[in-house]
């Protein structure tokens, strides 16, 4: 009884030094399209500086391990704010939710229900959350990036 | 994992009330998630949030609303042509209404009056209830999405001919600023942010078309003679019967219309005589529309359309 109290104690106590050997990192890019001067076209990423409806915005979560101990069931999990149309991962591999985090599919198996009692196929814009799972064991020190794209509504 | 159709929690709620866009001043917060297993048990982490400020976009659209050319007369004052303006930004903003009744490609400039607000919002331009616009005193301040209908008014010259069009614009521009799309007001957005001229280049203008309806008259008086002897000599005794033919041409019609004919020297009236389309009139200054006053003839034919002929009929003898 009381080594199962130290341990908790333990736990409680030390909770806030080890619970953030992995880092996460968000940020929000701005794609434009500029024309160079022979006429085509170049997509680049802004800071957003001005962003009005209709701009394509471009959310970067990275995340790292910065522990000593390798890290196993990774998932990263991104609400989809209110005003941003999700439009697509850079991978594909996210599951998503149409119904604020209840339900989990691929887009494609998602169904939207309609007024009359029918349903439709989910749309890109239905999205509420995104959501990976990294099958893999994150090593110490390993790190990489997620991307999905939005716009503006 | 199958597909998930559930009906009452698939129901998306109403997430785009604009279809001007995400409101300026608005703050797009992007929080991501992490659970991992670091070898005591699962652990959820949160990552920073990212915000951006969403600018104001300004942009709108200007309309006529008149189904097609507004029918108008030679010296009409306050003819009314209606516009409908609407905010397709993202922010509340204020227009400058700026109205040219001088246009080229018609056939005529009419005065300007007034411009005027559907304060009541019906549609129809009430006088004395609606305000007169005053540029820079009481600019429509739209709600995004919001519309506001606008009359002009204007007089038009009284030589004006028959299909004689006027074209009269209104033009919208947003008081924060116009110009080329992407043009950028620093600071001057909705909530701090700045401003953005959409893709109208925050202004916008529409034409709408008076054209004159002018009617004319046109009279043939032709007569018909018979003798007492059953043949057509004019030969004291004889009976004239007077055809006046009154034709309106044109366009809209033409009000208070009335013939007058003195009776020819040498000849008397015969009482009763007068008939409108071949129905007869009294000759007393009563309801009906024939009058004999002693020296002339008269008939109130009122409003007569365009297009439309009247017949008037009358006897004399001939002394």
């Amino acid at each position: 009884m009381k080594k199962i109290f130290v341990a908790l104690l333990a736990l409680v106590s030390t909770a806030p030094v080890f619970a953030a050997p992995l880092e996460l990192a968000s940020d929000v890019f701005v794609e434009r399209e500029q024309k160079r001067p022979d006429g085509s076209v170049a997509t680049i990423l802004e800071e957003p500086k001005l962003v009005v409806p209709g701009d394509q915005l471009v959310f970067v979560v990275r995340y790292k391990n910065v522990g000593a101990q390798p890290a196993s069931k990774f998932t990263v999990t991104n609400p989809i704010p209110r005003a941003v149309a999700f439009s697509g991962t850079a991978d594909g591999t996210e599951i998503v939710s149409i119904d604020g985090g209840k339900n989990w599919g691929f887009l494609s198996q998602l169904k939207v229900g309609k007024a009359d009692g029918t349903f439709r196929p989910a749309l890109p814009g239905d999205v509420t959350h995104v959501k990976w799972n990294l099958n893999q064991t994150l090593a110490a020190g390993s790190a990489g990036k997620l991307v999905f794209r939005g716009v503006v509504r | 994992m199958s597909a998930i159709a559930l009906s009452g929690a698939a129901l998306l709620p109403c997430q785009t009330a604009w279809a001007a866009g995400t409101l300026a001043g608005t703050n797009i917060e992007n929080i991501a998630t992490a659970s991992y297993d670091a070898g005591s048990g699962t652990i959820d982490i949160q990552s920073n949030t990212a915000i951006i400020l969403v600018d104001e976009l300004l942009d709108v659209t200007v309309a006529s609303t008149d189904a097609g050319d507004v029918p108008t007369t030679p010296g009409a004052t306050n003819s009314v042509l209606t516009y409908r303006i609407t905010n397709n930004g993202n922010g509340p903003e204020a227009f400058r209404l700026t109205p040219n009744v001088a246009n080229s490609g018609d056939d005529f400039d009419p005065a300007l009056a007034q411009v005027v607000i559907d304060t009541n919002n019906n549609g129809v331009y009430d006088p004395g209830v609606d305000t007169i616009y005053v540029a820079g005193t009481n600019d429509p301040l739209l709600a995004p999405d919001q519309s506001v209908t606008v009359f002009v008014l204007t007089n038009i010259p009284g030589s004006q001919a028959n299909g004689d069009r006027a074209n009269v614009s209104l033009l919208a521009s947003a008081v924060t600023g116009t110009g080329a799309p992407g043009t950028t007001f620093a600071g001057a957005g909705e909530g701090g942010g700045d401003a953005v001229v959409g893709a109208s280049g925050a202004d916008s203008e529409a034409s709408g078309f008076l054209r004159v309806d002018a009617a004319s008259v046109t009279l043939a008086k032709s007569a018909t003679v018979a003798d007492p002897f059953g043949g057509t000599n004019a030969v004291p005794g004889a009976t004239i019967t007077y055809t006046i033919l009154a034709t309106v041409s044109g366009a809209g019609s033409l009000n208070n219309l009335v013939i007058n004919d003195p009776i020819p020297v040498g000849t008397t009236y015969v009482a009763g005589s007068i008939a409108l389309q071949a129905a007869s009139l009294t000759d007393a200054a009563d309801a009906d529309a024939g009058n004999f006053n002693g020296t002339r003839v008269s008939a109130q034919l009122g409003s007569v359309p365009a297009g439309e002929t009247r017949t008037v009929t009358f006897q004399t003898i001939i002394q």
